[in-house]
This record gives C-alpha cells, sequence and structure tokens, in this order.
C-alpha cells in the first residue's frame, strides 16, 4: 500500500508571535517550528500502516527551505521518502496548497492519502476536502478511528449530535484529529537512518491567492482578574461578582 | 438574485442553534451590502427554516444519504443559483462540508470566522491565529466567496412574524460513496461544548473519575444551558470522553461562562477557551497558569469549594 502523508510545518504552541514591521505577516523571529500536531499522527497512523500492510510512505510539504526540518523529523519517525515543494514564502492560500499538492500527488501511485484536518497555526481545515474533490477520491475528515482494509476503509468522525461512520474504498483521503494516537518520538536509529535519506525537492510557483490577510493583530492579553483565597465568605463574594459581570447566573 | 446563502444544519425537523447564528450572520451581511439572503436546507427542516428566512430552499435527498457531506455538497453546489457569499456555522458538520463546497465552487473559504467587517464594499473576516493570539481580517477575492461561522460568535436570528414559504428541490443522486451513516450520542442529554452558555471544566486536578459527580452536581445547579468539559489529560486519560475535550488539539469553545476546575492552564488549553466571554478558575496553585487568564480565581481545595459552590448557586435560584 502507497501511502501519502501531506504535513505541514507549524509554529510550536509556546512560540509567542511577533508581527513582522509592516504588519502584513507572523515573523518567523523566536519562532520555535514544529511538525503541526494533527500531522504528526499522520505520521504514525501511516507509519503503523504500512508495518501491517507493506508499501511505502512518502512524505509531502509545502514551503520555504525551513520545512525540511520538519520532513527530516518525519524521516526519523520512520517514513521512507519526503518530497519537498519548495516556495519563498510559506502558501496561506488553502485553495492554491491543495492545487499544488494534488497535482503532484496525481504523478504518483498513491492509494491513500493520510494529513491532518487542521493546521494549528492558520487554521485552515479544508486541505483534506479541497484535495479529495480535486483528484475525485473519498474523503472522511476529522476522523478519530481510522481501519484500512486491502481496498477499503471504515472510519469514525464525532461530529456535535454523535459519530459519523463512513464506510468507503479507497484511494481516499483522510483528515485525522491528534486525538486518533500520539505520534511516537524517533529513535536514535531512526534518526541516523533519516540523516542519510535524500529529501526530493521540487521548485514551485505559487498563484495569486483568492485568500489573504488583509490586517493582522497580536490579541491583547485577557486583562488581569481577581485573584482571591478560598476562606469562609468566598464563595459569596463569588456568586456576586458573577451575577454582576455575566448574565448567566 | 440571491446574493448571500447560509447553508443550513439540522437535526431532525429543527435547525441547530448554530444555523440561526448562521442567519443572523446572513441577515447583517445582507442589511449592510444592500441584497437579498436565503437559506438552503433538507426538506426535513424547511418547516423550522421558513420561521427564521424569508426565502428557503429545500432539496429532498433520500434517508440514506442524510449523512453523506459528498451528497450534501454536491446537491448545494447543484441548485445554489448565482450567490456571492455562503455561509454556514463553523461546526464538525458545517467546516466538513463548507472545505467540499469551496472546492467544488473553486472558491475560497475562511473557515471558524468569529466576526466580519464591510471594508469598502469589501467583507472581511474577522478570524484566529496561532490558536488565539493572532486576529486576522481576511479577505477573499472572486465569486462566491464562503465563510464558516464559530458557533456562539453571533446571537441567533429572530424568528420572523409571518413565516416565508419554502420551494422543494428533489434532486437525483450520482454519488452514494463513501457510505455514512450516524450514531447518536448515548450518553445522557448534555448540551455539546460548543452550544453552551456556561461550560464546567475539569483537569487533572479532580484525580480520578470517579470524582465528576461534584461537577456533574454543579452543570445540573447551573441549568439547561451549562454542559460538562475536561482537558487534554483527562480525556487522554479516558477519565471523559474526547468530545468534551477542549484546547487547541479539541474543541475551540466561547461560552458566556467557563468554569475551569483542577485545570492548570497549559497553553494548549488556553488555545481553546479564549473566546470565553468569562473565565473563573479554582485550582490548589496559585502559581497556576490559569490565573493569568481568568476573570475570577479561587486558590484553594476544589473538593471543599465546588459543592459549597454548587449549593450557593441552588440557593441563589430559588430566592
Amino acid at each position: 500500500m502507497n501511502i501519502a502523508v501531506c504535513v505541514k510545518q507549524t509554529a510550536d504552541t509556546e512560540s509567542i508571535p511577533k508581527l513582522s514591521s509592516d504588519q502584513s505577516h507572523v515573523s518567523d523571529e523566536g519562532i520555535v517550528w514544529i511538525i503541526n500536531p494533527h500531522d504528526e499522527s499522520a505520521i504514525e497512523i501511516a507509519i503503523r500502516l504500512r508495518d501491517q500492510c507493506n508499501g511505502s510512505v512518502t512524505l509531502f510539504s509545502i514551503g520555504p527551505e525551513r520545512v525540511e526540518s520538519a520532513l527530516r523529523q518525519g524521516l526519523s519517525m520512520g517514513a521512507d521518502e519526503a518530497v519537498h515543494l519548495l516556495t519563498d514564502a510559506m502558501p496561506i492560500d488553502q485553495k492554491i496548497i491543495a492545487e499544488l499538492l494534488a497535482r503532484r500527488l496525481k504523478s504518483q501511485n498513491i492509494d491513500v492519502i493520510i494529513t491532518g484536518e487542521v493546521a494549528i497555526d492558520g487554521g485552515g481545515a479544508q486541505v483534506p476536502q479541497r484535495l479529495a474533490k480535486l483528484l475525485h477520491w473519498s474523503c472522511v475528515t476529522a476522523v478519530e478511528e481510522l481501519h484500512i482494509e486491502a481496498t477499503s476503509f471504515t472510519a469514525r468522525q464525532p461530529v456535535e449530535q454523535g459519530d459519523k461512520i463512513h464506510e468507503g474504498q479507497l484511494p481516499a483521503v483522510i483528515g485525522i484529529n491528534r486525538r486518533i494516537m500520539e505520534p511516537r518520538y524517533p529513535s536514535f536509529k531512526g534518526i541516523m537512518k533519516a540523516k542519510r535519506k535524500e529529501i526530493v525537492k521540487e521548485s514551485v510557483e505559487l498563484e495569486s491567492p483568492s485568500y489573504s490577510i488583509e490586517s493582522l493583530r497580536l490579541s491583547a492579553p485577557r486583562s488581569e482578574g481577581k485573584v482571591v483565597t478560598y476562606q469562609q465568605g468566598v464563595v459569596d463574594k463569588t456568586i456576586k461578582f458573577l451575577q454582576e459581570k455575566t448574565s448567566v447566573i | 438574485m440571491f446574493e448571500i446563502t447560509v447553508v443550513g444544519e439540522s437535526q431532525g425537523s429543527e435547525l441547530v442553534s448554530s444555523t440561526l447564528e448562521a442567519c443572523h450572520v446572513a441577515s447583517k451581511l445582507s442589511n449592510a451590502l444592500g441584497v437579498n439572503w436565503r437559506i438552503i436546507v433538507d426538506e426535513d427542516a424547511a418547516n423550522s427554516a421558513i420561521n427564521y428566512g424569508s426565502e428557503v430552499i429545500s432539496y429532498s435527498i433520500g434517508e440514506e444519504h442524510k449523512q453523506s457531506p459528498d451528497v450534501i455538497a454536491s446537491t448545494v453546489t447543484e441548485i445554489l443559483e448565482p450567490t456571492k457569499v455562503i455561509v454556514m456555522a463553523a461546526t464538525s458538520t458545517g467546516k466538513d462540508l463548507m472545505g467540499r463546497i469551496a472546492q467544488l465552487l473553486s472558491a475560497p473559504l475562511a473557515q471558524d470566522c468569529i466576526g466580519f467587517e464591510i471594508d469598502s464594499g469589501d467583507v472581511l473576516f474577522k478570524r484566529e491565529l496561532y490558536g488565539g493570539k493572532v486576529l486576522a481580517n481576511v479577505k477573499l477575492s472572486g465569486s462566491p466567496i464562503l465563510a464558516s461561522f464559530r458557533p456562539r460568535s453571533f446571537t441567533p436570528i429572530d424568528r420572523l412574524d409571518t413565516p416565508a414559504v419554502a420551494q422543494l428541490h428533489s434532486i437525483d443522486i450520482l454519488l452514494s460513496e463513501p457510505t455514512v451513516i450516524l450514531k447518536p450520542r448515548s450518553q445522557k442529554e448534555n448540551l455539546d461544548v460548543t452550544e453552551a452558555s456556561i461550560v464546567v471544566s475539569g483537569g487533572r486536578g479532580l484525580q480520578g473519575p470517579e470524582n465528576w459527580t461534584i461537577l456533574e452536581e454543579l452543570t445540573d445547579a447551573l441549568g439547561p444551558t451549562a454542559t460538562l468539559a475536561c482537558s487534554r489529560p483527562v480525556s487522554d486519560e479516558g477519565w471523559r470522553p474526547h468530545n468534551e475535550h477542549v484546547g487547541q488539539t479539541g474543541r475551540s469553545i466561547s461560552p458566556d461562562l467557563y468554569i475551569a476546575v483542577g485545570i492548570s492552564g497549559a497553553t494548549q488549553h488556553i488555545a481553546g477557551i479564549s473566546g470565553s466571554k468569562f473565565i473563573l478558575a479554582i485550582n490548589k496553585d496559585p502559581d497556576a497558569p490559569i490565573f493569568r487568564v481568568a476573570d475570577y480565581g479561587i486558590v484553594g481545595d476544589l473538593f471543599q469549594i465546588v459543592p459549597e459552590l454548587t449549593s450557593a448557586i441552588r440557593n441563589a435560584h430559588t430566592i
């Protein structure tokens, strides 16, 4: 089974974003780069699937040079190959991203694409669906449980009213949520092996986007609240405070 | 010509409350831009939709397709007459569907918006980036454009005085793969975390699933608009179901009141609750990061404080 995993390099949650001097984008300065946590679990699922049924796991990522470290980490976890679609800057238009990926993935013999349902920095939440439409494949997203057989899949997608169970045929695009499984840490052997692997680099041009950022600002931190130590009478004061400040008590 | 279209989501014969919020967005947009708006919805909910939108188009797709995002996306796209803006609630179902519709129309989409503004005729959509640390105004070019709105970012639209008349479209289904069925939640009838106006959330400080009774009692005392949530370690441990997990890799919520009990407040957790209007935190550790974002914090033993809070709320409500 040939498995493709689409990976985005994102800012670590603990990184404190700063805006560029012209306020047009979030500066790379001081950012610690990680694999988008949902994509990291997608790599884990893909590796396990490959180990069960033979085949290979190929990672695909779009972005500037720095993205290579995310691919290298994925290879250390146990992916077989990696393709870096090299751009000058990280594209933010999800339609362009999906089109680039679809064009590249068409030339490859792939049975299933596994990727995160959403990236934690941009929150786009649409690449799996778009990719599937472009390839005319089935798609399930926000998956928290997945079974893949030789030619078919069953996936559980939690929704507000319960769980949706999707049963379909491969090829398919599966967008998964981190909760499906914690990813492994790369082993020392894996890291050494990954160092010798070649990452395929292909430069791609970005079309003009239909999704663009008009303005950005840092969120104001929540104003410092009141903190009290529990003692007699505190709960009654709390209730009064809640009644004053909220409309729901 | 209907320039704004709401894709409705229904449960049984009723529109869900987040769809009524999306209708409110559409009506505000339609006032601002001076154009019409309408609702597209499954025929089962048409009689509900006509109470909120003056133009309703319903479709009939057969019972076996009602849970299929592909069938609904193709149906909506097919009966969609020229429209400029398509809006929907950013529920799990909504985000899934909008991604598909956007690509079928080869159009841009902004998911999980929390607001909008009009700037010289263009609609700018307000979105949170980097787990709420950055706010962006996003511009979508071309026609149509799509946007989903985070539940509870807008109030639901008011009912119309006179119900409208719905137009029904029957659709020939070309697609029936994959098959999708819905297994409804079997637990007690708790509100979904994204829909509740009060969310009572427990962390590892609760020490074990058997101690959730005190949170259940508090939620119960707070009434039918309150529900339970939890932090990630709690759902990872299997103490509570995953759908209650609030945080960066869980659900993002915007309740009027968030009560964090025994939750330290890791960055990942804060990312999911930053939309809360008021945060009350209870934790024994005065240095817990949750106190830096809380509007009101009580340092102390949650096993003592929560039951006292519950009875004080019961008393306040009976007065």
